[in-house]
């Protein structure tokens, strides 16, 4: 099956005035339709240029990335934003939420951006409250008003609720408890089990844990099998020692 | 982005920063009040000018001939019979008298004319009434005077004089009817009307005219009635243009508008100037908050944007946020500006109105939907002239910096 990510050889170099950054070092990565993936790695290796990169919010300088077959490099700018608005959904560190709308508005957001008629907008907002289990009682509510577990739940909604092809999540429970971090983690896994496909972003192997399949960047560069198998050895012998 | 969105999301940040925007808007709404305010009192007072000239003002032609040849009353009607496009004409005759009543006298204006001349110059009789044809043909000693002269020879100008009789030179004239006259009568001034052949046999002993005023038909085009004045003398006294340019002096109440309106121009010279200048810095300072508002909403910006919106989305979003920030400031300066006029002809009006030779009338603002239209206009022009650029700025954020700003 056509995978739903497919990036080849991608290399992002930021130009800033310390310098070249070379961020991305040649990554290739597949993500197939379904799928649960981790990307872990430690603080400035990469982790969320790449994500970026996956969310069409930033261009590689080299390399090819295909979403879903199209060939992304094409694309103009219109064209990117629109498959950021039907194609990708975005789940941030720090919520991201408008703070003085209501939870629903919030939630219907990415609709006025992707021509969604407006009677169909509150049905699917609630649908994808629903499947984020945020009690109803809370739709109508300021989004300030909310706990940080019940935030993130409706970013996730937000993300959800133009049924995308991929689900992105740079941290999403960096800013959480672990409990409420589990919850959304929880959240995560049911939505899953439905058949999206997630993307997550962490330095935490407990978040990790939570997935299908890991991979580590390390550096600007992904491991390769080998040194992977060596890494969960590693941490093996790190973990039975404590 | 559907309008009904783009109209949800301006109407949400107009509201979460009510205050700020309400100081910003001051520039244009001081602007947009001057502008109103000007065109209200303008219109004001050349509507009471109308008014006090009457209608049939604008119709009035004013005939002086000063031709190397006399033009008598005969010269006079035969030019009439010549004229169909006047409703009316009447000769007239100017003399000064020493003029006394019982107690007082004074030296008076004296006008000899037909009856129809007070028609053609729109003038109400305030008491009696005017004299006949009958009188004109006998030469009667009846006079019309105006307000001016019942003050200077009675004291007060609204004393009741009809059927008085008063001196007027050598002869004892019977008082018929008193008419207004400019202020209400004060100064020193007045008038004396009596039939044209009382005043030809009584005064100035000649037949000649002064010159006529006419009342053209309603339906003449006033613009061109000069000329064709001009055109018939020149044919009935058979003369060439030269003498009719130097020997004609023909002017209609139009060409005093005109005029007036060109002194006018020079006062909405300075207001419009005054205005432009505060809309100005009325757009600069939509501009100033327009900018703050997107450095301080970069992270939402950021989020739109990751979200789906197009850089065209969010243009319009700033855009439309703008143009309404000064449609508000332009509402309220419309309001405010006819507010403004109606104090100011209150408590200014009758100062002003005779100062401009209206006499006590009162100046009513006038509400001209042209200069409603007009002033949106200039606002939504603003707004989206000095909203642009921050517009513009804020669609071209980079996302992901934006995201991450703080
Ligand atoms: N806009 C930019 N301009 C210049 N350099 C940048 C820019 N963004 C990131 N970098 C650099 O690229 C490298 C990777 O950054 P990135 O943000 O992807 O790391 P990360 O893995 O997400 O780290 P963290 O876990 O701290 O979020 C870092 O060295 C960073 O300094
Ligand atoms: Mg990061």
């Amino acid at each position: 099956m056509l995978p739903v990510i497919d990036i080849r050889n991608v290399h992002r170099i930021y130009e800033s005035a310390a310098g070249y950054t070379h961020a991305l070092k040649g990554v290739s990565l597949q993500v197939s339709r379904g799928e649960f993936l981790c990307i872990m790695g430690p603080s400035g290796s990469g982790k969320s240029t790449l994500m970026n990169t996956l969310g069409c919010l930033d261009t590689p300088t080299s390399g090819t990335f295909k979403l879903e077959g199209v060939d992304v490099s094409t694309l103009d700018d219109d064209e990117l934003a629109e498959l950021r608005a039907t194609r990708l959904g975005f789940v941030f560190q720090s919520f991201n939420l408008l703070p003085r709308a209501t939870v629903l508005r919030n939630v219907m957001l990415p609709l006025i951006y992707s021509d969604c008629p407006v009677r169909e907008r509150e049905e699917r907002a609630v649908r994808a409250l629903q499947a984020v289990s945020l009690p109803e009682a809370y739709y109508d509510h300021r989004s300030n008003e909310l706990s940080g577990g019940q935030m993130q739940r409706v970013a996730i909604a937000r993300a959800l609720v133009n049924d995308p092809a991929v689900i992105l999540a740079d941290e999403p429970t960096g800013n959480l408890d672990s409990a409420t971090g589990e919850m959304v983690l929880k959240t995560f896994r049911r939505l899953r089990s439905e058949g999206k496909t997630i993307v997550l972003i962490t330095h935490d192997p407990d978040v990790a844990a939570w997935a299908d399949r890991t991979v580590h960047i390390r550096d600007g560069k992904l491991l390769t099998d080998e040194q992977e198998r060596a890494l969960v050895a590693a941490d093996h012998t790190i973990r039975s020692s404590t | 982005m559907r309008m009904r969105d783009l109209a949800y999301e301006t109407a949400s940040a107009l509201d979460a920063n009510r205050g700020r925007s309400l100081l910003t808007v001051l520039g244009i709404v001081i602007g947009i009040s001057a502008v109103i305010a000007m065109t209200a009192l303008i219109g004001g007072i050349k509507q009471s000018l109308v008014g006090e000239l009457g209608l049939n003002q604008a119709r009035l032609v004013n005939i002086y001939l000063y031709l190397d040849r006399s033009v008598t009353l005969d010269d006079a009607h035969a030019l009439t019979q010549m004229m169909p496009e006047y409703e009316a004409v009447a000769p007239i005759t100017y003399a000064s008298a020493k003029t006394t009543s019982e107690t007082k006298s004074f030296d008076a204006s004296v006008v000899g004319t037909e009856p129809v001349y007070f028609h053609v110059m729109g003038l109400k009789f305030l008491q009696g009434e005017n004299f006949t044809e009958q009188d004109e043909s006998d030469g009667a000693l009846v006079a019309v005077l105006d307000q001016g002269a019942v003050r200077n020879l009675y004291g007060k100008h609204d004393e009741q004089v009809v059927g008085k009789t008063v001196q007027i030179g050598s002869v004892s004239y019977r008082v018929v009817g008193v008419i207004e006259s400019d202020m209400g009568g004060s100064g020193d001034s007045g008038t004396a009307y009596i039939p044209f052949s009382t005043c030809a046999a009584r005064l100035s002993g000649s037949w000649d005219v002064s010159g006529m005023v006419g009342l053209a038909s309603e339906d003449t085009d006033i613009t061109k009635i000069v000329d064709t004045t001009k055109h018939k003398i020149q044919t009935y006294y058979n003369v060439d243009d030269e003498a009719i340019e130097d020997g004609t002096y023909i002017y209609t109440m139009q060409s005093v508008i005109d005029e007036l309106d060109t002194m006018m121009g020079a006062f909405q010279l300075i207001m419009t100037a005054v205005a432009s200048i505060s809309l100005l810095v009325g757009g600069i300072g939509i501009m100033n908050m327009m900018l703050t508002n997107v450095t301080e909403r970069i992270r939402e910006i950021g989020l739109r944007k990751a979200l789906g919106a197009r850089s065209s989305d969010i243009t319009k979003q700033f855009l439309l946020e703008s143009v309404c920030l000064c449609l508000a400031g332009g509402v309220i300066g419309i309001l405010l500006g006819y507010l403004g006029a109606y104090a100011l002809a209150a408590l200014a009006g009758g100062t002003m109105a005779s100062g401009l030779g209206l006499g006590d009338t009162t100046i009513t603002p006038a509400i001209d939907i042209h200069a409603v239209v007009m002033a949106t206009g200039i606002c939504v022009l603003i707004g989206v002239l000095f909203g642009y650029y921050p517009a513009r700025r804020a669609a071209r954020l980079d996302p992901v910096e934006s995201l991450h700003y703080q």
